[in-house]
């Protein structure tokens, strides 16, 4: 029985359909990617499964069962917008949250003192949460959203507007409930970490789903055509554009970057080289999810 | 059953959540703190200079000098009557004849210049009683002119019917001074504060201070904490917390927690503003002033009190509910001013009205008002303490009080549960009926 199951579910707003019939399963133990642009449905979407607004039609399920309130202590919720009380302590507005889904004022407050330890930031206990830094306050913010332990973790847009530092700070964190048995719903614009995190994602268009799968057999499903080539102290390499199935070449600091039309030119282009000197580099490139997203986006547009 | 009875008890514990976590957090503001403080230092010093300007308490008896064999019969009693006071407002020093009533003079203006007397009595023969004459370089204040000019009246009426054979008894009721008691009575069996026995004067008087301070607290209270309501919700739905809020804790029992939480928080600066008051009456000096008014703490009504917060308790909620509902639908504090200027124009049309009628709760306006939901707590209270409405009226403008907030409330209820996720431009009446489909609120 999947933790989360979200079957056929449609919203409209007036004669705007914002979100169109989507399906997908997420499972204990698994970060699920919902990948699309602004006003794709991403934000629309998880309000329905957080059951801040209800679907016109099509289910949700979780643990196999239909929503209720009880549900909602299972849920945990980091909004794109954060949103905390800025003038009262931090440790203040977290156990009042704890206790608003059940959790007792003593664990509530054993629990943030972990947390805090964990993200490096026991003195902000008793801060006021307009006295944070941005970075800082969105720790706090992931606090509130898993103070409770829910077994259901809605991330939306986690790690925007963070430092390197911080977001690996927090990454670690998602991924050690991740390990923990926790569904996660994770959305983001940035595809290197849903590369990284995620094990199936949803690219939406436009209130469709474009794109749906494991990111393994996505990427198979998109031809390889990047190579990069490289020979001993940069030497240059000619007539690369010569070669057939070749379309583009572009010369970077990691070496050439060329295009290819088929898979085979990737082994004419390997040869060639090898005949201008010796080749410390030559990779045939798996499409990087950010490739697979703008042109299944942008081949909807067309 | 049971899981019907542990999601009753589930909501109400989440109910005190809200109350206490919204009150906790008022209560140390420094805002808070400062206004309690502030009243409490108000009513006390309003108090005490209604002390010093009804009793006076530093003023010393002026001291009147006089010639002692000017007029014996009228300076021996007039020194008689203030003698047997226990705090008189005037002390008498009689001294000897100079010789002359120039030397009399410039003795008497001597002992003026050298601060021993304030000013001094000549007495001219005119007819059976003298005229007197009060000589001073400052004159007299009201206050001890009219103290003197009752005594002499007294003292008169004395000397000149001491010849007449009157008894004591005449004598004495012939010094009364005549009194009319106005006595409001009940001709029928009301629920006002006029009881079987009738009101006197001072419980008339009483009772209108009572309805004209209960009338502000309700002002106050609605228009401070209705604000405080609507300014929390739209700051939490501006710091976007509400997003989670929403989350955690079903909008109904948000919404009635903040309610309450904010209520109590009214309730507890009236209960300082009532301590304060209550402990400024129980010191000795300012009962003394209430003896000398003939007002009694006692002759207050205990049912006005309850009728008193019955309708501050209504009144608020009525608004309170409305408020929520306001600040629920508006995205930023700075855009709530002009969103609940129709709600504070109404509270202030019912306060000034109220204010007004207060002269005459009997005129048919304030009767029909007293059962218009908006202004009952204003004007049926007011009648309850100054008029005597029939139990009938009071309860069924109560009824339709209470079925206007449980309407208002369900109706508020429904928007705050779509205004609440509604961001951007405040949504007009039909956007937001659109958006309560929407969300199945």
């Amino acid at each position: 029985m999947s933790t989360l199951q979200v079957e056929r579910i449609v919203k409209q707003y007036g004669d705007k359909t914002a979100v169109n019939g989507i399906s997908f399963t997420a499972e204990a133990g698994e970060i699920y990617g919902l990948l699309g642009a602004n006003g794709a449905g991403k934000t629309t979407t998880m309000r329905m499964v957080l059951g801040l607004i209800m679907p016109d039609s099509g289910s949700i399920r979780y643990h196999g069962k239909p929503y209720s309130r009880e549900q909602l202590r299972d849920l945990g919720y980091l909004p794109e917008e954060r949103g905390l009380y800025p003038k009262i302590k931090v440790s203040d507005q977290i156990i009042y949250l704890a206790r608003l889904r059940g959790v007792s004022a003593k664990e509530a407050d054993r629990r943030l003192k972990e947390w805090l330890e964990k993200f490096n930031v026991p003195d902000y206990y008793d801060k006021k949460v307009e006295e944070l830094s941005k970075g800082n306050q969105q720790k706090i913010q992931f606090i509130a959203a898993v103070i409770h332990d829910p077994s259901i973790l809605v991330l939306d847009e986690a790690f925007s507007g963070l430092d390197p530092v911080n977001v690996e700070l927090l990454k670690a964190a998602v991924k050690e409930l991740r390990d923990a048995g926790k569904t996660i719903l994770f959305s983001t614009h940035r595809m290197e970490h849903v590369e990284e995190l995620c094990r199936n994602i949803t690219i939406l268009h436009r209130s469709n789903v474009v794109l749906q799968g494991g990111i393994r057999d996505i990427k198979k499903r998109f031809p390889r055509e990047r190579v990069i080539v490289r020979l001993e102290d940069d030497g240059a390499i000619e007539g690369l554009e010569r070669i057939p199935g070749v379309r583009s070449v572009e010369k970077r600091e990691s070496g050439y970057e060329v295009r290819i039309d088929r898979t085979d030119a990737a082994q004419a282009i390997l040869d060639h080289a090898r005949q201008q000197g010796d080749v410390v580099r030559f990779e045939l490139m798996e499409p990087t999810l950010n490739e697979i997203f703008i042109r299944s986006v942008g081949e909807e547009l067309e | 059953m049971k899981s019907l009875s542990d999601r009753w008890v589930r909501n109400l514990n989440n109910l005190w959540t809200v109350i206490s976590f919204s009150l906790r957090n008022r209560m140390r503001s420094k805002a808070f703190i400062a206004t309690t403080i502030t009243i409490a230092l108000l009513s006390t010093i309003a108090i005490q200079v209604m002390y010093l300007v009804i009793m006076n308490p530093f003023s010393n008896p002026d001291r009147i000098g006089f010639v002692e064999n000017a007029a014996p019969a009228v300076t021996g009693r007039l020194t008689a009557y203030y003698g047997g006071q226990e705090k008189p407002l005037i002390e008498l020093a009689g001294y000897p004849d100079a010789g002359s009533p120039d030397a009399n003079e410039e003795a008497m203006k001597e002992r003026m210049r050298g601060g021993e007397i304030n000013g001094y009595l000549e007495f001219a023969t005119d007819g059976l009683f003298p005229k007197v004459t009060y000589k001073s370089e400052r004159p007299m204040d009201t206050g001890k002119k009219s103290s003197l000019q009752s005594a002499l009246q007294a003292i008169k009426a004395d000397i000149i019917l001491s010849d007449a054979n009157l008894t004591e008894e005449q004598r004495t009721a012939l010094a009364q001074p005549v009194r009319i008691e106005a006595v409001q009575i009940s001709t029928a069996e009301g629920a006002g504060s006029v009881g079987a026995d009738g009101k006197s004067e001072e419980e008339q008087v009483f009772a209108f201070m009572l309805v004209y301070i209960v009338i502000i607290l309700l002002y106050m209270g609605i228009m401070i904490t209705g604000q405080l309501i609507a300014t929390e919700i739209t700051a939490e739905k501006s710091s976007r917390v509400m997003e989670i809020l929403v989350t955690s804790v079903a909008p109904l029992t948000q919404m009635f927690g903040k309610i309450i939480g904010m209520c109590l928080l009214g309730l507890t600066q009236i209960a300082v503003f009532g301590f304060t008051v209550a402990v400024n009456l129980m010191l000795p000096h300012t009962r003394e002033m209430f003896r000398e008014l003939n007002l009694d703490l006692s002759s207050l009504d205990p049912m006005l009190v309850v009728y008193a917060v019955i309708f501050y308790v209504t009144g608020y909620f009525l608004y309170g509910t409305l408020y929520a509902a306001i600040g629920s639908i508006v995205s930023r504090t700075e855009e709530l001013g002009q969103a609940v200027m129709p709600l504070t124009t109404i509270s202030m049309v019912a306060f000034f009205l109220g204010i007004f009628g207060l002269s005459n709760p009997n005129a048919s306006y304030v009767v029909i008002l007293s059962y218009i939901p908006f202004f009952t707590p204003y004007f049926m209270f007011m009648r309850i303490g100054m008029a005597d409405p029939a139990l009938w009226e009071v309860l069924l403008s109560l009824v339709i009080l209470l079925a206007t907030i449980l309407l208002v409330g369900w109706l508020s209820a429904k928007i705050y549960r779509t205004g609440v996720l509604m961001y951007g431009k405040r949504p007009g009446i039909r956007e937001l009926r659109k958006a309560m489909k929407a969300y199945k609120a």
